[in-house]
């Protein structure tokens, strides 16, 4: 057999082993391809007052229609809005908290033995956060809870972190979620702190300086070798520089992590002396300290709401009660001020734990007088302008990306009830805070279980319970796969992973009710649908 | 006292010279009635200084006051040029020591300047108001320095002595051999000083080849002028070096040399290196042996940026004695004090004193080791260092001589802007004061009412 052969084979096999091809496709699942609100206040934008009574049409993905006279199509699913408002879903211009990425121990003595990585040094420019994005249906609903309806995707660490992807936060296949890849590529001002090449912030400055004159050399060789095959000797290959070449040329953005204000100079210093397309990621939260020098150089500032005061802030060292004093009522200005001073800026929950203290973060930054809709434009119609995907999100208009946010309040409010998102088009529903979120877990599931789906041989899942969280893993015939969340609510259990099969990253979503021994539930596989499970505790 | 308070303080004189500076337009300020020791000119007893557009615009006595200028009486206080620390590690943000590689030219102070470093403020209170910040030692060749002038408050860049040389510091010895910081695995090059040496050698020898590639690109270059011939292949540059390309400045001698070194072998040895590869050294750093090779120092033309008292601190720097800096300036080396340290920073005329009472320098010779001769050595010399018209006015004020052990120097003034006084400092300090303890026993009232009405 060959190898293509055997690895559709095994995708198959997992296929009856989880129901997913066998044709137990539920009901209902993927039909609703146009949907109709009707009767809502719809904000189309956060420049324009929202529309009155207004009926938003949504079909294969995309808005087809917003307006108040517009005519319901008959094979359109209705949802009543007269409660609701329709607000464009928010994005957020960069984070990392849907990343998961493995932890790797580095090795010490290797470093001091010279044995040291690009890795170790926090040069990984091959990164891609593309292939560590987990979409998982609980770690997206958390997303969804707050409107966030896309993101960009980027670990902030090292000097050259790696690749940023955008996706729309819906279904869980990252293949279709995808809207960029491999859009910015981060740069951080942070050594290491080991004795190796950089070592240090001036280390890094210089080091940075060298890698974008060499990556611009490497291209102007390899250029040069295409034109000139005869008589010009070929240049060898360098991947990371080959990487580096695009970002080095301008043709596509960096983002430079920046934590404090010092770096946000040296930053706007390098783009200048290498022409670079750049964001700011301002994660020091001190833009306020360089308006001046963001306006002349007409900077884009990815803007963070954690409000910690940096280390080498003035305020910092005078000690813990003014840099208290300062992170409550001086560092949540920053957004405001940089909206005063006409500074594009987009929201970035980078710095912030979860989707729920991004919000937070805004709402803070409100409360120190930024503008409700200077809030919300930084987090739809700025974010999109910023990633070029402004003809595609950003706003309720025909033709966008239908990804809409229908709350029953104001959506920056304090409480601001999301009853649905659309995702693509794709309506998820919010569950209201019942009393059973976030019960007390009546059961207790550690322990191996057995787990059989229709027509399919046996799986053995182990799960960790600790109070309502689970963790745990799943084997199967391509491998043994970690839970990504997991969590216990009363006798309901649920819990995920993405396994990869073939080369093909598949997400997994259980969710069941568990009596003693037994639980029965559904496993939901991206968006191929979804089919019944039993489970039985195997004893010992 | 309380330190909260104090720090307060701080923070608002950040905040309000920053708000000075923005708005330019200076008065004149007369200082009169001072004793002023010009170190180019005398003393001048019961002296005035006029200062106009950030420059001294005369000194003298009795000098008329200008319509619409300032004055501050100094009531016979004693003003000296501002004093100039030529080896500091201040307002720099991060580690200062790239260990992760042996030369490290490419790097630049100027990269990472911290204008918040409340060490700037602090130098100010003991009259400094030049410094030349540098990184550490820990690399033969490691990279480039910087003179700013303490302009507390302002932005970075408004921090940099305009006009003044770039700098580039080397370092023999122990550190660069980091016979102190060795991690574990293999020995890392050099673990000798000759190794050291022959590393710089090394670097001059690369950076000779990397100059050759680049002058044999550029000849071709021009060789083909600007109309190309058909069929004529083009150059292909070199690759840029950064590293390199200070080196190679090193060799067109475009930098200040400032070279770490403490044993008078180490110190003859660089220096025969440097005439072998026609380089000028310009001033050993610490050079704690250097009243051993007086005549070499002098022949080279090799200034030194020393201490007066401070060694023994390892074992490199075990062979000298206080007298060692009194014993150079006398026999013609160009000698300047130096802190190496934010907190020796604050008292260099202490440090000057030291160098009458160890050696007997004379009190104008001590002086100029903390003002023109760091001048000089920073090629600052002609904007500072001394009390003369034209120049720019950074002047430290001092209640008593300042050799006087029990000096206190009650302002300082750069660009003619007084950043700080003494006076003023602590009426703030005890104003803050009042206002805490007003508001503390002003927070207890209430309660004791409301618990009355309680009761």
């Amino acid at each position: 057999m060959t190898k293509a052969a055997r690895s559709l084979g095994s995708l198959m096999v997992l296929g009856l082993a989880l129901g997913i091809f066998s044709g137990s496709l539920k009901a209902g699942q993927d039909l609703h391809k146009v949907w109709a609100i009707r009767n809502a206040k719809v904000l189309v934008s956060p420049l324009r007052p929202p529309l009155e009574k207004a009926t938003v049409i949504i079909r294969d993905g995309l808005i087809e229609a917003v307006g108040a006279n517009i005519a319901v199509p008959p094979e359109a699913e209705v949802l009543d809005g007269t409660k609701l408002l329709v607000f464009p879903g928010l994005v957020d211009a960069l984070g990392a908290g849907l990343l998961k990425i493995p932890e790797e121990k580095y090795d010490a003595s290797k470093i001091y033995s010279g044995e040291y990585t690009d890795k170790d040094r926090g040069i990984t420019p091959e990164f891609r956060a593309f292939d560590y994005v987990n979409l998982g249906k609980s770690t997206v609903e958390k997303y969804h809870k707050l409107g966030i309806t896309a993101a960009q995707v980027l670990p902030d660490r090292g000097i050259f972190s790696g690749q940023s992807s955008v996706f729309t936060l819906g279904n869980g296949d990252k293949n279709r979620a995808l809207l960029l890849k491999d859009a910015c590529l981060g740069i951080g001002f942070s050594p290491a702190g080991l004795p190796i090449y950089p070592g240090s912030l001036m280390g890094v400055v210089a080091y940075l300086r060298q890698s974008f004159s060499d990556a611009r050399y490497f291209d102007m060789n390899a250029d040069r070798w295409q034109k000139e095959m005869k008589g010009f000797p070929r240049p060898k290959y360098n991947p990371q520089l080959d990487t580096l070449s695009g970002f080095a040329k301008g043709t596509k953005p960096v983002v430079f992590f920046c934590k404090n204000q010092h770096d946000i100079k040296r930053a706007i210093g390098l783009a200048e002396e290498f022409k670079l397309a750049y964001f700011i990621a301002d994660v020091g939260g001190e833009a306020w300290r360089v308006i001046p020098e963001l306006q002349k150089a007409k900077a884009r500032v990815l803007c963070t709401v954690s409000f910690k005061a940096p280390m080498t802030s003035f305020l910092t060292k005078l000690g813990k009660e003014e840099r208290e004093r300062a992170e409550k009522e001086v560092y949540p200005k920053n957004p405001a001020k940089l909206a005063e001073a006409g500074i594009p800026f987009a929201f970035s929950s980078l710095g912030t734990d979860d989707p729920k203290s991004f919000l937070e973060g805004i709402q803070k930054a409100i409360e120190a007088g930024l503008p409700g809709e200077k809030a919300l434009e930084a987090l739809t119609t700025t974010p999109a302008a910023f990633l070029g995907l402004d003809r595609a999100l950003g706003t309720v208009e025909a033709g966008k990306i239908a990804n809409l946010v229908l709350t029953e309040a104001d959506l920056l409010a304090k409480e601001p009830k999301v009853r649905y998102v659309f995702a693509d088009g794709e309506r998820i529903e919010l569950k209201e805070a019942k009393a059973t979120e976030g019960e007390k877990p009546t059961v207790n599931v550690s322990g191996r279980w057995e787990i059989t789906a229709e027509d399919t041989p046996k799986l053995t899942v182990d799960i960790l319970q600790e109070e309502g969280v689970l963790s745990g893993k799943m084997t199967t015939p391509f491998g043994v796969f970690d839970f990504t969340g997991g969590s216990v609510s009363g006798n309901q259990i649920d819990f995920e992973m993405n396994i990869s099969v073939g080369g093909q990253q598949i997400d997994l979503y259980f969710s069941a009710s568990v009596e003693g021994d037994t639980m029965r539930g559904t496993v939901v596989q991206g968006s191929q649908g979804s089919s019944e499970f039993t489970g039985k505790r195997i004893p010992g | 006292m309380n330190k909260r308070s104090i720090t307060g303080i701080l923070a608002g004189l950040f905040v309000i010279a920053g708000a000075v500076s923005a708005g330019a337009a200076d008065k004149p300020l007369l200082l009169k009635n001072g004793n002023i020791l010009t170190i180019s000119g005398g003393t001048i007893q019961g002296g005035d200084i006029l200062i106009r557009d950030g420059k001294i615009a005369a000194v003298g006595q009795s000098l008329a006051l200008p319509a619409g200028a300032e004055t501050i009486d100094l009531q016979g206080q004693w003003v000296m040029p501002g004093i100039i620390d030529s080896h500091s590690h201040i307002a720099a943000e991060g580690d200062l020591n790239e260990m992760g590689d042996l030369m490290t030219p490419e790097v630049d102070i100027k990269d990472v300047l911290n204008p918040e470093d409340i060490n700037i403020w602090y130098a100010l209170t003991g009259g400094v108001t030049s410094v030349h910040t540098m990184h550490g030692s820990a690399n033969p060749i490691g990279g480039r320095g910087i003179v700013l002038k303490l302009r507390w408050g302002v932005k970075s860049e408004e921090l940099i002595f305009a006009g003044a040389p770039l700098t580039v510091k080397w370092a023999l010895g122990e550190n660069p051999k980091r016979s102190n910081m060795q991690g574990p695995g293999p020995a890392h090059y050099p673990q000798s000083r000759m190794g050291v040496e022959a590393s710089i050698r090394n670097e001059f020898e690369l950076a000779r080849d990397y100059m050759r590639r680049w002058d044999e690109y550029n000849n071709k270059t021009k060789e083909l002028g600007p109309a190309k011939k058909p069929g004529a292949v083009l150059p292909f540059p070199p690759r840029k070096d950064f590293r390199l390309e200070v080196v190679a400045d090193i060799l067109r001698g475009k930098y200040l040399i400032r070279c770490h070194a403490y044993q008078a072998e180490e110190m003859l040895s660089i220096m025969r290196l440097c005439r072998e590869y026609g380089v000028k050294l310009v001033c050993f750093e610490h050079g704690l042996e250097g009243y051993r090779i007086t005549n070499e120092l002098v022949a080279n033309g090799v200034a030194n940026s020393t201490f007066v008292d401070f060694w023994a601190y390892k074992w490199e720097a075990l062979q000298t004695m206080p007298h060692s800096a009194a014993l150079m300036a006398k026999r013609g080396v160009l000698v300047a004090l130096s802190s190496d340290n934010a907190e020796r920073m604050r008292r260099l005329f202490n440090d000057a004193a030291k160098t009458v009472r160890f050696g007997g320098l004379s009190e104008l010779e001590a002086l100029k080791t903390i003002t023109i001769n760091p001048a000089k050595i920073l090629g600052i010399d002609k904007w500072v260092g001394t009390i003369e018209a034209g120049k720019d006015a950074d002047l430290a004020v001092f209640n008593r001589h300042p050799l006087d052990p029990f000096t206190v120097c009650e302002k300082t003034l750069v660009d003619g802007k007084v950043y700080f006084d003494r006076a003023k400092v602590l009426d703030d300090r005890k104003k803050a004061e009042d206002e805490k303890k007003k508001k503390e026993t002003e927070a207890k009232k209430p309660k004791e009412k409301s618990n009355g009405g309680e009761v």
